[in-house]
């Protein structure tokens, strides 16, 4: 890494070493919430399908697309519960980095300098816990540069009055 | 200041702006009604005498109506400058009235299609940052107006520009000045196939079009018939094939050369202070100056018979506010640079860096790895596609010709793939048949991404992007520690470098 010389006089903060925050724990009740809405509408329209379609064509094999679509959920719900507790996010003085992921683990960061506007969601389901997003945006065809979903929504003000005050600088 | 106070009051178009305007309307007119017209013309001689007589007077009532229509917006459509903003107002009925702050003015533009050649106006494109609905476009004016307008709206935004421009007045010499001969030569130089397939889309497209109004005579099978009979008694002659190959070629070189001269004729370069001013275009003749600031990268491509001529390609990006709609703006190409103007060029960017000299970083073998793993697992659904639709084993021997293209693509990838980095530049090398170089100044990054699958984790690499306001810079498959040492200097650059980047 010879190229990095200046870097080591001086010492550059490092991300990785950074103490993340995790994401608050009622966001994972909003995501399997939402997912048990979806699996319910899934398993109505399989349950349909079959009653009026495949039932004359394909008798014995209705049984294993139900098992299908359940297997399927199940691991769904796995992925989403293995996902969630990767979920981290940290703000520094003069960035916010996000990071998460199971197959593909992603780290994005963004330079206050280079943000746009900082805007606060609030999705029906979570309001019910008083959770809101935070979404980043920066200029250019990237729009949505940074979401982080499922924070409680003071913290998110928090956030979005600390980088409007970062920008102001 | 002189030029300020012509756009104190409000002012309208060149009155020759009721002309363009017209043509707009009865351009956008036929588009919606062109197969009505193509059935009425068809069924002229069944229409009676005094059907035609309503017809006419209703066509006239249309042009007439449309006529106004244009004077109307004409005349309602007025701009001025007022205390640093642009103020526009325009609407027949549903009044409109957009006024933009200088500073959030991005680029002013000079347009000029066809009709506004031949009647020497200028459309003027005022583009701004951020919300979309702000582009601001003047079909009409005259050039001493249009540059009168442009030097008002740069003046205020930037003072110092006032002794810029008188040093400009003398006219230099253009760096760059593409003439008939050497654009012919580029477009031998380009990639046919893409232009071959581009050129098929158009005509499958005016086709089905044609095809929908056949539809509608019945004429259809005549039609269908006519390349069956063809098909079934030619397609088994090699002679066929072999004339198809060469006809097949030499539209795609046509259809580069066309495709070359329509964007780039005349194409000419200056440099002026710290900007380009590029104007090109037969059909539409562009004008775009390119600030530095607004360039957030550039990409020089060359393919071997370039660089046997000596000459590469520029593509400036440019930074954009969130529409896809404008793709055609964010990316400028110029066509056949030599390699001295290229060194000038980058001389006007990124006189600070030497980059160049850097060490080559090349990225790790999984991205070779994961390139054949990718190519393999196509190429078999493609034979197994083909195989099952085709219903014989003869498809196989495609993969003689197939295999070997696949591997020799792969490899040069993997061979073209590099990246370095010094204290402000990130230069980046990739292509296949094409050698792509990325110039990138880290500064100008919107935010940065680090990611790695997990395959990438066992062997400890990750993949690298830069999102900048023109798009994805990326580098593929790095060591993790190298990446996150990038990662964090980009982040201590874009953090405390105060230049302006947009």
């Amino acid at each position: 890494m010879d190229h990095f010389k200046n870097q080591q006089v001086q010492q550059l903060p490092d991300v990785s070493v950074l103490d993340f925050k995790k994401i608050h724990k009622a966001y994972l009740k909003v995501i399997l919430l939402t997912t048990i809405v979806v699996a319910c509408i899934a398993f109505v329209g399989v349950y349909f399908l079959i009653e009026y379609k495949l039932q004359e064509e394909i008798p014995n094999y209705t049984v294993y697309i139900y098992l299908g679509v359940a297997v399927l959920f199940l691991s769904i719900f796995s992925y989403l519960i293995v996902g969630f507790s990767r979920r981290k996010y940290v703000v520094r003085d003069r960035d916010i980095t996000y990071k998460s992921g199971v197959l593909i683990k992603t780290m994005t960061t963004v330079p206050f300098s280079r943000i746009q506007h900082v805007e606060i969601n609030e999705a029906p389901i979570s309001r019910l816990f008083s959770l809101a997003s935070l979404n980043v945006f920066t200029a250019g065809d990237s729009s949505r540069d940074l979401v982080i979903k499922g924070i409680k929504k003071e913290e998110a003000l928090k956030i979005k009055e600390f980088i409007n005050q970062q920008i102001n600088e | 200041m002189n030029s300020n106070s012509l756009f104190s009051q409000f002012s309208r178009q060149s009155p020759k702006g009721v002309l363009i305007i017209y043509l707009q309307l009865l351009y956008k007119a036929l588009k919606v009604t062109w197969i009505l017209l193509f059935l009425f013309i068809q069924r002229f001689s069944k229409f009676s005498e005094s059907a035609l007589i309503y017809i006419y007077v209703g066509l006239i009532v249309v042009l007439l109506f449309i006529l106004i229509r244009a004077y109307l917006i004409y005349k309602n459509f007025v701009f001025k400058i007022d205390n640093g903003y642009f103020v526009l107002k325009e609407g027949i009925l549903k009044k409109k009235n957009t006024s933009v702050s200088f500073d959030r003015i991005q680029n002013i533009n000079f347009k000029q299609n066809i009709v506004q050649q031949l009647i020497n106006v200028y459309e003027v494109n005022i583009e701004t940052a951020g919300s979309k609905d702000t582009e601001i476009a003047i079909k009409a004016l005259s050039f001493d107006k249009a540059q009168a307008l442009k030097e008002a709206l740069s003046e205020v935004k930037n003072p110092k520009r006032e002794t810029a421009q008188t040093a400009e007045s003398q006219q230099p010499k253009p760096l760059l000045k593409i003439g008939f001969t050497e654009l012919l030569k580029v477009s031998l130089t380009e990639n046919h196939l893409q232009n071959l397939l581009l050129f098929l889309a158009i005509v499958v497209g005016i086709l089905q079009q044609l095809q929908d109004v056949f539809k509608g005579f019945g004429n259809e099978k005549k039609l269908n018939d006519l390349v069956e009979v063809d098909a079934a008694t030619i397609v088994n002659s090699v002679l066929f094939f072999v004339v198809l190959l060469v006809a097949l070629l030499l539209v795609g070189v046509i259809s580069s050369f066309v495709k070359i001269l329509l964007f780039h004729f005349n194409l000419t370069l200056f440099i002026k202070e710290k900007s380009f001013n590029i104007t090109q275009g037969l059909l539409t003749k562009k004008t775009i100056i390119l600030n530095e600031n607004k360039i957030q990268s550039i990409t020089v491509a060359t393919n071997p018979i370039k660089k046997k001529l000596g000459i590469s390609f520029v593509t400036f990006k440019q930074a954009v506010s969130g529409k896809v709609k404008k793709q055609q703006n964010k990316l400028i190409r110029i066509v056949g640079c030599k390699l001295n103007q290229i060194q000038q060029i980058k001389k006007v960017l990124y006189a600070y860096t030497a980059v160049e000299e850097k060490e080559k970083k090349r990225p790790n073998n999984y991205f070779k790895l994961k390139m054949y793993i990718r190519s393999f697992l196509a190429l078999l659904l493609l034979n197994g596609i083909a195989f099952s639709v085709l219903q014989t084993s003869f498809w196989f021997f495609s993969n003689v010709l197939l295999v070997p293209i696949t591997i020799l693509l792969i490899q040069l990838k993997f061979n073209k793939q590099f990246y370095k980095l010094d204290q402000e530049l990130l230069l980046i090398g990739s292509g296949r048949v094409e050698t792509h170089l990325t110039y990138l100044p880290i500064f100008k990054m919107q935010n940065i991404k680090m990611s790695q699958t997990i395959f990438q984790k066992r062997r400890n690499i990750v993949d690298l992007v830069f999102q900048t306001a023109s798009g994805k810079v990326k580098i593929p498959c790095i060591d993790k520690q190298e990446a996150l040492s990038i990662y964090n200097f980009a982040l201590y650059k874009a953090e405390t470098n105060t230049q302006p980047w947009m």
